[in-house]
């Protein structure tokens, strides 16, 4: 009973996790280098919304959707005062660089909001038992929401102009710009669409719980596990290792203490690395070549 | 604000970060290993000493940890330099096979699973709560002199006995071995070499240097708490580095001299309320990522302390 009960507990940290590294995937894949600032975007997101909703007291809707704009646009901002110009010199810089980036949303979101605990303005449903297990509604919410937003970037990078320009970058930037795509533009897309994925991965953390500045850390670890477990090949591995690293973390509580959940997720990238480094998808020579 | 204490703090936490930002060059700077985890060292120097001199848990006080060896100082710190060792070896051994970003993780990954069990098992040294009031190594020995200068003094010195150890190491035929596997491993293998050797033994090398700094660390601050060895040291660390201009052991120690003043400057600041003080640590934190974001761009100081400039690479 209590394993069936912590599965069910899975089932919303991996629809958290999906929605959270989504974002961070795609700019691994299309730019090339992990950007350690994508936590802090949802760390963004997720103070904006609780500024709107629970401060200036808008809907929760309305609230939420318009930090997931500004945390696109601030998204799309970075890259290109800071990002762009530094690309010539290679993944390792630009991974350095996202941290100096983490550092500064971190301190400007933490200077204007303070220490101490928020939430949402939104209402406290109770769970609901289905079948002796117990059930919070926002965590079905959050699992439409995960495989909402999976279907609607797949659709996205298959089905629209762009999002193939996107697709024919993320294989190859030189051949895609000299075949007569826009490059620039498809990079831009790029960015706004992994903004998207942060502030909704930042309303998301929210939903679930109570927001601290220190959140984002704790988030870009866990991120960064279900991302390597990816491995660099397609965006559909990312869904796979949400669910596995979740799994993985909540199942753990049968016989870890709870604190150690995020090592139980660097556990999995640890053994990850030195056994399969490509990942659950992915080729092995870009890893150690 | 007394400049004499503030000016000794500073010697102190120079030095011993001083050692930690050499390490991160010799293994980044000269050997291009892009190591994440290089607080885990320094952590593991500090707690190492302390488990090691600390005396046994009583029976009557709230301690919960389970090691304390009473053994003298110089116990204390031969163990950190060999428990930097051990951890190297750990962390090591990835690296054999692991590049660029993923050997980053991986350090990463190490350095955090340390810290995670430092703040969870409450039987290694108390948790979160940690151990505090560690007694200061050689006290008594010292009282004919202030102890937070001669700590300085200590500090100081170990700096320079590792800066000098380096120089010689980087200008050795060795230190260009590991130069060329930055910039070129394959040549290096096509001379001959064996690049996966050289890249475990920079990290044993080079680990047990940041542990000994970990173990002074704790003579400074007395207490071992796992919220002193946080990613920040790390990131700190990192700053420093691209501040001076990475591969430049002269360049690193300029680059943490002035990430520390102006840490220790603004801890300086006397302010009225928390929420100013909170304000200031918050924009702290903001300024130090746009030094790195603008010191990786631009490498103002590069020119200044690099000897020779690297090949630019396709």
């Amino acid at each position: 009973m209590r394993v069936a009960q912590l599965l069910v507990l899975a089932l919303g940290t991996g629809a958290f996790l999906l929605i959270a590294t989504l974002g961070f995937a795609l700019i691994r894949r299309v730019e090339g280098f992990l950007n350690i600032a994508h936590a802090e975007l949802m760390s963004l997101a997720a103070f904006a919304t609780w500024y709107f909703n629970a401060s200036l007291g808008w809907h929760f809707f309305l609230a939420a959707a318009v930090a997931i704009a500004i945390t696109a646009v601030v998204a799309l901002v970075i890259a290109r005062l800071i990002y762009d110009p530094i690309k010539h010199l290679g993944p390792p810089i630009l991974l350095i660089s996202s941290v100096g980036v983490a550092f500064l949303i971190h301190g400007i979101v933490s200077a204007v909001i303070g220490v101490g605990i928020r939430s949402f303005e939104i209402p406290r449903l109770d769970a609901w038992t289905v079948g002796g297990l117990l059930v919070t509604p926002y965590r079905i919410v959050l699992l439409l929401l995960a495989v909402v937003a999976s279907v609607a970037l797949a659709l996205f990078l298959t089905q629209t102009r762009t999002g193939k320009s996107i697709r024919a970058m993320a294989i190859n930037r030189e051949l895609a710009g000299s075949r007569g795509i826009n490059v620039t533009k498809a990079s831009r897309a790029t960015w706004l669409a992994s903004g998207v994925l942060a502030g909704l991965g930042g309303v998301a953390l929210g939903v679930l719980g109570t927001l601290t500045t220190d959140i984002a850390f704790q988030q870009i670890l866990v991120i960064l596990a279900v991302a390597i477990v990816a491995g660099l090949g397609s965006l559909y591995g990312v869904i796979a290792a949400a669910f596995i690293v979740a799994f993985a973390m909540d199942l753990s509580l049968l016989v870890l203490p709870g604190g150690y959940r995020p090592v139980v997720a660097f556990a999995i990238v640890i053994v990850v690395l030195l056994i399969r480094p490509q990942g659950v998808a992915g080729s092995r020579e870009e890893v150690t070549a | 604000m007394n400049w004499v204490q503030l000016a000794i703090t500073v010697v102190t936490v120079v030095s011993i970060l001083g050692v930690v930002t050499l390490v991160l060059n010799m293994q980044y700077g000269h050997a291009g290993l892009i190591n994440f985890g290089v607080v885990a060292y320094f952590a593991a120097g500090a707690y190492t000493y302390v488990l090691l001199t600390q005396s046994p848990p009583s029976e009557t006080s709230l301690d919960q940890y389970v090691i304390g060896l009473n053994l003298p100082p110089w116990v204390g710190f031969i163990g950190a330099a060999l428990a930097g060792l051990v951890f190297a070896a750990i962390t090591g051994w990835p690296t054999l096979r692991l590049r660029g970003e993923y050997l980053a993780l991986t350090t990463f990954a190490f350095a955090e699973v340390f810290h995670s069990f430092t703040i969870n098992e409450q039987r290694f040294a108390n948790g979160t709560r940690g151990l505090v009031g560690v007694p200061r190594p050689y006290r008594e020995e010292l009282s004919f002199l202030d102890y937070d200068l001669a700590l300085a003094l200590a500090a100081l010195l170990f700096l320079i006995i590792v800066y000098i150890i380096f120089e010689r190491m980087v200008r050795s035929p060795y230190g260009r071995a590991l130069e060329a596997m930055r910039d070129d491993e394959l040549a290096l293998i096509t001379t001959g070499k064996r690049s996966s050797r050289f890249r475990l033994e920079v990290f044993l090398f080079t680990a047990p240097f940041a542990a000994l700094a970990g173990a002074i660390y704790v003579a400074y601050t007395t207490l071992v708490i796992p919220d002193l060895f946080t990613a920040e040291v790390t990131f700190v660390v990192w700053i420093a580095l691209v501040l001076g201009g990475e591969g430049s052991n002269r360049g690193a120690l300029l680059g943490i001299t002035l990430v520390v003043l102006f840490e220790e400057l603004i801890r300086a600041i006397p302010f009225d309320t928390i929420r100013a003080a909170q304000i200031a640590a918050s924009l702290e934190v903001a300024a130090l990522g746009v030094l790195l974001i603008v010191f990786l761009r631009w490498q103002p100081f590069a020119s200044l302390t690099k000897s020779t400039r690297k090949v630019a690479r396709s």
